[in-house]
């Protein structure tokens, strides 16, 4: 579904991502696990397409959605502007959003999150790039994710998360170790 | 087209919800635009000028027989400048030390050489160097002239005097000295000869005229000075070109330049990027909701200063009828201004840092634009190639001028040249953003 193939990626003289060869199968699960810093979250911004490699390429055939470490989305939006302008952009069906009626900005940490989540579920993706996805979230709300993360690996999607916990990672079918920059 | 039309209905419904940000940038640059006008205003005000009298000036003095208030005539001057009374060490003081602009002097002996009407007595005008010192010298000229107006006429009325002693004889001075003649009419009487009877005729009737015909070649040409009911500064043509202008310029720099930067603090740029609408895209809802805004704005203070000027009953009043001609040359100056601040996001690194560059750059822009060509020809090159200029000369002409079609087309084109360079530097810069 994802094929990455020598991807790097430096900032400057410091390379956050070096050289690596990705595959994203149908039905998978895949958890990335690192220290802060080892490439995690660059890995998987490199695989959605929100940043462009150093080198290498990534193809994806199929509609990925992108749920980034910190929310990407406009603050002075409500979440149901947001979810509508996002699918609107993307031609793709909007979908409620159980989140109150204020600019983004006035929303606790754990809704952002929510917000930000929602927003990779535009489209009905069949693949999912997932950066600490339950981070901020309430136990309901993880339960949930993980329900509709489950669903789609069975459907035949696929998803590849990053996580620091390690009951996390227990659910995914692979786990792939990143440290300075290096898959190992 | 579609993508572009929904990121700037996203940005216009974000500005609606900040009306503070939009107060202050509507604000702003007519803040700026009040200072200007009173930092031009103090250009127009008096300049200190030091008057030092070493020939004690008396308050009258007869010159042809007729009196002249000189003291009171130098000082009507004081019209256009404020002369202040200086002892010449503290004049030259106060020069070097820039309290005044000039020093006028009145050299010793002044009087005495108006009064011998053989040679032209000298004022002496020291000035300094700078744009205010060549105010002064004109004022000073003029003041010259002046004088030398009042004093023709009783050099005049002496030299007839003369006239009229060779046409009828009597007794008269020169150089002190005294003597008597006999006149042509008293010689006429006492020629035979007929020919020289026939010269002294001819001689008589050319003297005759001689009164009108000096009078003619003192004043060949008279200015009569009429006051006219023509605007205030203030609510001049020129001060709303630049009124518009600076708003326009200002308020869509900064605005396109929060609006890009603000895309990546909010790491949206990056989502939109995964193909839900590319950089060109992104880049030209900035450019277009700058133009937009700049439009309704602009044509708001337009507005504005039209009813202003119709309220202070000023002579012409406002061309109202011009007034929606400057709908597409607000939207083509707020797009040119967007695409300067579009370039200045590219560079910074977010968005306080963003709207502060765009604010730091596009004060020099203006003030190049306001600067004289004559006063320094390199502003007038370098804002030749920056839009401010363009965009004062467009709205003048546009308002103003009564064929201003070829202005318009030339400053259009300048503004489109410009805003063509800084869309594709932006569009090239953009990358790194994303990058």
């Amino acid at each position: 579904m994802i094929r990455a193939r020598t991807v790097s990626r430096r900032y400057g003289a410091h390379v956050a991502l070096h050289e690596t060869d990705f595959d994203l199968r149908e039905g998978e699960l895949v958890a990335l696990v690192g220290r802060n810093g080892a490439g995690k979250s660059t890995l998987l911004s490199v695989l959605a397409g929100a940043l462009v490699p150093s080198t290498g390429t990534v193809e994806r055939g199929v509609p990925t959605g992108w749920a980034p470490q910190r929310p990407a989305l406009y603050s002075r939006l409500t979440p149901r502007e947001n979810v509508e302008l996002f699918a609107r952009l993307a031609r793709a069906p909007g979908t409620d959003v159980d989140l109150p009626d204020r600019p983004a900005a006035d929303l606790s940490v754990g809704q952002r999150q929510r917000l930000n989540l929602a927003l990779a579920f535009l489209g009905e993706p069949r693949a999912l790039l997932l950066d600490e996805p339950t981070a901020a979230l309430d136990d309901d709300r993880r339960a949930e994710l993980w329900q509709r993360v489950a669903a789609l690996c069975a459907d035949g999607g696929a998803v590849v998360f990053a996580t620091q916990l390690h009951e996390e990672t227990e659910r995914a079918d692979r786990v792939v170790q990143l440290h300075g920059g290096h898959v190992e | 087209m579609r993508r572009t039309a929904l990121l700037l209905r996203k940005d216009l419904r974000v500005l609606r919800r900040s009306p503070l940000l939009l107060a202050v940038l509507v604000s702003y640059p007519l803040l700026i635009a009040l200072l200007l006008a009173l930092v031009a205003g103090y250009a127009n005000a008096k300049p200190r000028v030091a008057f030092v009298d070493d020939d004690n000036l008396p308050e009258r003095v007869v010159i042809g027989g007729r009196a002249f208030q000189v003291e009171r005539t130098i000082r009507r001057v004081g019209d256009d400048v404020i002369l202040v009374p200086l002892e010449r060490s503290e004049a030259e003081r106060q020069l070097r030390s820039g309290k005044v602009v000039a020093i006028v002097r009145v050299p010793a002996g002044f009087v005495a050489q108006l009064k011998a009407m053989q040679r032209s007595p000298q004022l002496e005008l020291e000035t300094t160097r700078g744009l205010l010192a060549s105010r002064v010298t004109q004022q000073m000229q003029a003041l010259v002239y002046s004088l030398n107006r009042e004093l023709q006429g009783a050099f005049i009325a002496a030299n007839l005097r003369y006239v009229d002693l060779i046409l009828h004889g009597g007794e008269g001075s020169f150089l002190g000295r005294r003597f008597d003649v006999l006149g042509l009419e008293r010689a006429e009487d006492r020629v035979r000869d007929p020919e020289v009877r026939e010269f002294i005729e001819v001689a008589q009737l050319a003297l005759d005229q001689t009164d009108d015909a000096l009078e003619a070649t003192a004043n060949p040409i008279e200015l009569r000075v009429n006051a006219a009911g023509g605007r205030t500064w203030a609510l001049s043509a020129q001060v709303q070109a630049y009124a518009l202008a600076l708003v326009t310029t200002f308020l869509a720099a900064v605005l396109a330049a929060a609006a890009l930067a603000a895309e990546r603090d909010e790491r949206v740029l990056q989502r939109l990027a995964r193909g839900l609408a590319s950089l060109g895209e992104i880049l030209a809802s900035k450019v277009s909701l700058a133009s937009l805004v700049a439009a309704v704005l602009g044509l708001g203070v337009a507005v504005a200063f039209g009813v202003a000027v119709e309220a202070a009953g000023v002579e012409g009043g406002e061309p109202w009828s011009r007034v929606p001609a400057l709908v597409p040359a607000l939207l083509l100056a707020g797009a040119v201004a967007g695409a300067l601040g579009a370039l200045v996001a590219t560079l910074a690194r977010e968005a306080r840092s963003a709207t502060l560059v765009a604010v730091l750059v596009v004060l020099p822009i203006v003030f190049l634009g306001i600067v004289p060509r004559e006063a320094a020809p390199a502003a007038g090159w370098v804002s030749h190639v920056l839009p401010f200029a363009h965009e004062v000369r467009l709205f003048d002409a546009l308002l103003y001028e009564i064929d201003p079609w070829r202005t318009v087309i030339v400053e259009a084109g300048w503004l489109l040249a410009i805003g063509v360079v800084l869309v594709a530097a932006a569009r090239t810069l953009m990358r790194r953003l994303t990058a």
